[in-house]
This record gives structure tokens, sequence and C-alpha cells, in this order.
């Protein structure tokens, strides 16, 4: 037992004192002041810009989200999940310097979805009365019992924790740096282009659709439910032919700038720095540690 | 000694629809200068510019670069060296950060990375956008994306700038910038070439201007002569500028007399009329 108290504290301890040393000082410091407009904006993608470990290397963000979530999956121990739980919200919320209340913001929609199949997987069906605890429905039974719920609870535990790694990633690093990193990871390079197009566009469509439904809904497009399917409509149709007029118009503006085929950008050198090295090795030693003294 | 860089020689560009946009084009841009092209929507000015720096390929005609014709081998040169500022930057920034935007230009023209990174902060410097180097184009307000489509081709370096209505959505601190940058690029001694609706700017700013009228050039001459061309400007359905009539309004209400010395700025004008009181 003093072995589990000494590991968790190991982890803890040190997010305490980063905490008291970093946390409040300067909380938001990096928020981009006046930088979004409403109704344009993702709420996911501004965290990423604003995030402060948006200067971490990208490649390292990557491999220590991947690495978390492999060792949750393979180790398979409560004790990891819940250090990797704790330790990548941590590190998107004390070091990233995220609001809380946001990180949760960005966790609900998961949430939903592990609860939905954390239910299914702890309750079955039968037609006779079976397991510990059931309810009646009048032409058979949904039953649990110990085991499958503690099973449901585990299972449970070990997703929160892959999300929570994902979302530490994704929540430190811009679209386009993570497109850099699959870059690097050899990923072809169509599919890549494809990547930094469409990520450009959704912010462009975004705009373009929500300038249409301000209009439209200043001519009373939305005033009851059939109006407001027509209106849709329209503005599908309209973005499809717009998206396709601006797909030409940015093909001249392209050229007109020497692309010839192969879009290269300027990526920016985000070198590892030990500060950042040193703790994520440390984490990744951490937890098959936690495995190894708990199993 | 003046020398002719850029010119475009009986240019005809006839749209994939069979819809014909330019019409026996020909005109010869020299160094240094200033020409503000003014005609309404559609009449070429847009199409025009694209024949200038390579996009669209001239259904007939050709396109002389510093004495060459240009052909398919030097239309790279020809785009390095004449850059568009388009009259959306959201249908130019193709980049997600200010950087890697700018850096676009540059890395297609195959620099090394350090002579790219220099550019790219030169340029930032240049429109005064050091600061949003990070940000994504998305995150910022329509002036600054205006800033950060100028710098895309003050990154590339060219001998001619064009800017197609460069004025058209800004607002009149942000239309004040502009004109500062056009100062300067100017006294850089780098070709300017721009459209626009404003003929008060054109009077006031142009060496030169061209007139385009359903796919040709009307007229191409200094701004007093195209402007004092009341059959011309009926015809181009184009505006006579507030100065000129004001001037006009004076001299014909007999407070000024015709000395020849049309004003271009409100300044200008109060010097006539200072001496005109005297």
């Amino acid at each position: 037992m003093w072995k589990l108290a000494a590991m968790y504290a190991a982890l803890v301890l040190p997010a305490a004192v980063y905490m008291a040393l970093h946390g409040r000082a300067h909380a938001h410091t990096h928020a981009h002041k006046g930088g979004h407009r409403h109704g344009e904006r993702l709420d996911i993608d501004y965290l990423a810009y604003s995030s402060r470990m948006r200067s971490w290397n990208p490649a390292l963000k990557a491999l220590l989200s991947l690495s978390t979530i492999l060792l949750c999956l393979l180790l398979d121990n409560p004790h990891v999940s819940a250090a990797a739980l704790f330790f990548m919200a941590f590190l998107a919320v004390a070091v990233g310097g995220i609001a809380l209340r946001e990180y949760i913001g960005t966790l609900t929609t998961p949430i939903v979805f592990i609860l939905l199949s954390a239910l299914a997987v702890a309750v079955e069906y039968s037609a006779k009365p079976a397991g510990e605890y059931r309810l009646f429905l009048g032409f058979g039974y949904l039953y649990t019992s110990g085991p499958m719920l503690a099973r449901s609870a585990l299972l449970t535990l070990k997703v929160m924790a892959c999300v929570s790694a994902l979302n530490m990633l994704i929540l430190a690093t811009p679209f386009s740096e993570l497109i850099a990193v699959l870059k690097k990871a050899r990923v072809p390079r169509l599919i890549i282009d494809l990547m930094h197009m469409i990520y450009r566009f959704i912010f462009i469509l975004l705009e373009v659709s929500h300038r249409m439904r301000a209009s439209a809904e200043a001519r009373l497009g939305y005033r009851d439910t059939k109006t407001s399917w027509y209106t849709f409509g329209h503005i599908a149709g309209n973005l499809l032919v717009l998206s396709l007029r601006r797909a030409g118009a940015y093909y001249d503006a392209m050229e007109a700038r020497c692309y010839d085929g192969e879009l290269a950008f300027l990526e920016e050198d985000k070198p590892l720095r030990p500060g950042h090295v040193l703790p994520s090795l440390l984490f990744l030693l951490y937890l098959p540690l936690m495995w190894y003294l708990t199993k | 000694m003046k020398h002719c860089i850029l010119c475009a020689e009986h240019l005809f560009y006839t749209y994939a629809n069979g819809q014909p946009a330019l019409a026996d084009v020909s005109a010869e841009l020299y160094e240094g200068e200033r020409v503000a092209v003014i005609g309404p929507n559609g009449s070429g000015k847009s199409t025009f510019f694209l024949n200038l720096n390579g996009v669209y390929a001239p259904t007939d005609g050709k396109i002389v670069y510093r004495g060459e014709e240009v052909t398919k081998k030097t239309l790279n040169t020809l785009r390095q060296n004449v850059g568009i500022v388009f009259q959306d930057a959201d249908n130019q920034i193709i980049a997600s950060t200010v950087r890697a935007e700018v850096g676009f230009g540059p890395m297609n023209l195959r620099l090394p990375r350090e002579a790219v990174l220099r550019r790219v902060d030169e340029a930032l410097s240049y429109m005064n956008i050091a600061a949003l180097a990070d940000r994504p184009p998305h995150y910022l307000s329509g002036g600054e994306k205006k800033r950060v489509s100028i710098a895309d081709i003050v990154a590339m370096r060219p001998e001619v700038f064009i800017f197609d209505e460069p004025t058209a959505s800004l607002d009149p601190v942000n239309a004040q910038m502009l004109e500062e940058v056009l100062e300067k690029l100017g006294t850089e001694g780098k070709t300017l070439l721009i459209s626009t609706h404003d003929v008060d700017f054109a009077y006031r700013w142009a060496s030169r201007v061209l007139v385009f009228s359903q796919g040709r050039i009307v007229a191409d001459a200094p701004p007093l002569a195209v402007f004092l061309d009341t059959e011309l400007l009926k015809r181009a359905n184009l505006k006579k500028p507030a100065m000129l009539l004001v001037y006009e309004a004076l001299l014909s209400a007999g407070v000024l007399e015709n000395a020849g010395a049309y004003p271009k700025t409100p300044e200008e004008l109060k010097g006539l009329l200072a001496r005109a009181a005297r």
C-alpha cells in the first residue's frame, strides 16, 4: 500500500510544485486579444493556438501522447490509467494554461459517448432472472453484477486516460503543426496537401456560411421550420457554387506566387528542449514502473 | 533614362466559356511608374493583371519582360518579378499561420531556409505585422489580412507590384496605411500598378492612368489629361475627381484665374487661393 501511495505522490507532488511556481503567475498571458469574431470560432482550434505548450516540439507532444495511449492499452492497469489521466490533464491545463472550464468543455462530448458505451458493457439482457442486480422490464431482465460493473469501470478509466492523452496533444498543438508531424512521419504528400487546404477552407466556408445565414435571418429566412429547411438548402447549394468559384480564385492566387504543384510551407523549427523532453521521458518510464509495482 | 520593364503587346484573352475579356491591349510599363488602372467592373482590369503575371496565357499577343518575350520557360521569372496583391485577401491567404503564409512565395522560389526566414522577417516588419507572425489567418481582422496579403508579395521582392482594388474593403485608417505603403514602395523605385474605382485617389497619386472599357484600353495618359477629357469620361462611365470639379467651379466663379496649374491636393488648392487673394 505504501508503494502505491509513494507512486502517486511521485506524480502529484512535482505537479503541485509546478503549479505553485507557474500556475497563477501567467494564466492566460498567451490568449489572443480580440482574436476571434462571433460565429467563426472552433473552440479546440482556438485553444490550441493560445496554449502555452505551443512552443513544445510538436513531434515530442505527438510521441508523448501516442506512447501514453499505447502504454495504457498494453499495461491495462487502473493505476497506470489514473496516472495518465491525471498527468495529461495537468499538462493541458496547468502547463498549457487552458482554463479548467474550457478543458472540461472539450471533454463533454467524449464523456457522453464513453458513459453510454460503459453502460452497454456493464448491463446485459436476459429473459430469465440473472446477475446480482436486475431490472424487470415486463418481457425480460436488464441485469448486472459486481464484476461486470468493475470491468466496465476499469474500461471507462482506460478510455478516459486515452482521451485525455489525445486531448493534451490536440489542445496544445495547432493543426498545421500536427500536419507537419504527419509529413515527417511520411504520410503521402497528396494527403498532407489536402489536409492543409481543407483546414484552411473550413474557416473560410464557416465564415461565408455564417454571413449567408445572417443575411437570410435578416430576411426572415428562419421564421418557421419549413422556411428554415428551404433556406438551409439554398445556403448549402450556394456554398457549393461559391466553393468551386473560390477554388478557381485560389488557384490563380497560388500560381501568381510561383506555385508549381508542390505545396511547400515554411515550417517553424521548434527545438527539443531538455525542460520538455526530460519530464516526458520520466513520465513514460513512470507508467511501466507503476504497473510493475501494482500488478 | 527610364527603362521599359514590362510590355503587353496586342493582348487578346478569351475565357474558356468563349467570353472575350481583352481585345488588343497594348501597354508599356516603365521603371518606377505609378500607374492607376481605372474602368468599370468587368472591363478587363483583373484579367489584364493576371496576364501580366503569367497566370493566364494570352489567347493572342505577347508579354515582354525586360526585353524578352515570356515563354513557358521564363514564366516563373515573370511571376517572381511581377507580384499581384489580390482584391480579396481571403482568396489569397493559403497557409495556416502568418509566417507560413508570407513564406509561401519564397518557398516556391526554392530558396534555402535561412533566406526564406530572412525575407519573411523583413516583409513582416515592412508591413508592421511582426507581432502577428504565429497567428492563424482566420483570427485576423480585415485590415490585418490585407497587410498579410501585401507582405506575401513584398517577401518575393518583385520589381512590379500590382494591386487589384486594394482599397475596396478597407476602413479609412487601413486605407491610409495602404497609401503609406504605396508611398514607401514608390520611393524604393518599384513600379506600381493599381486598379481602383477611386478617381480622386487615381488623380492625386498616379503618374499615369490607363482607362479600360469593354476589354480595351481607351486611354493611356497622365491623370490630368484623362480627367479633363469629358468625352472620354462619359464613354468610360467615370466621374471627375472632386478636386478638379472644385477648381473648375472656382474658375467659372472668377475666384481663380486659369494658369494651367491644376491642384492635386487640398493643400495645393489652398496655396493657389492664397496667391489669388494677394
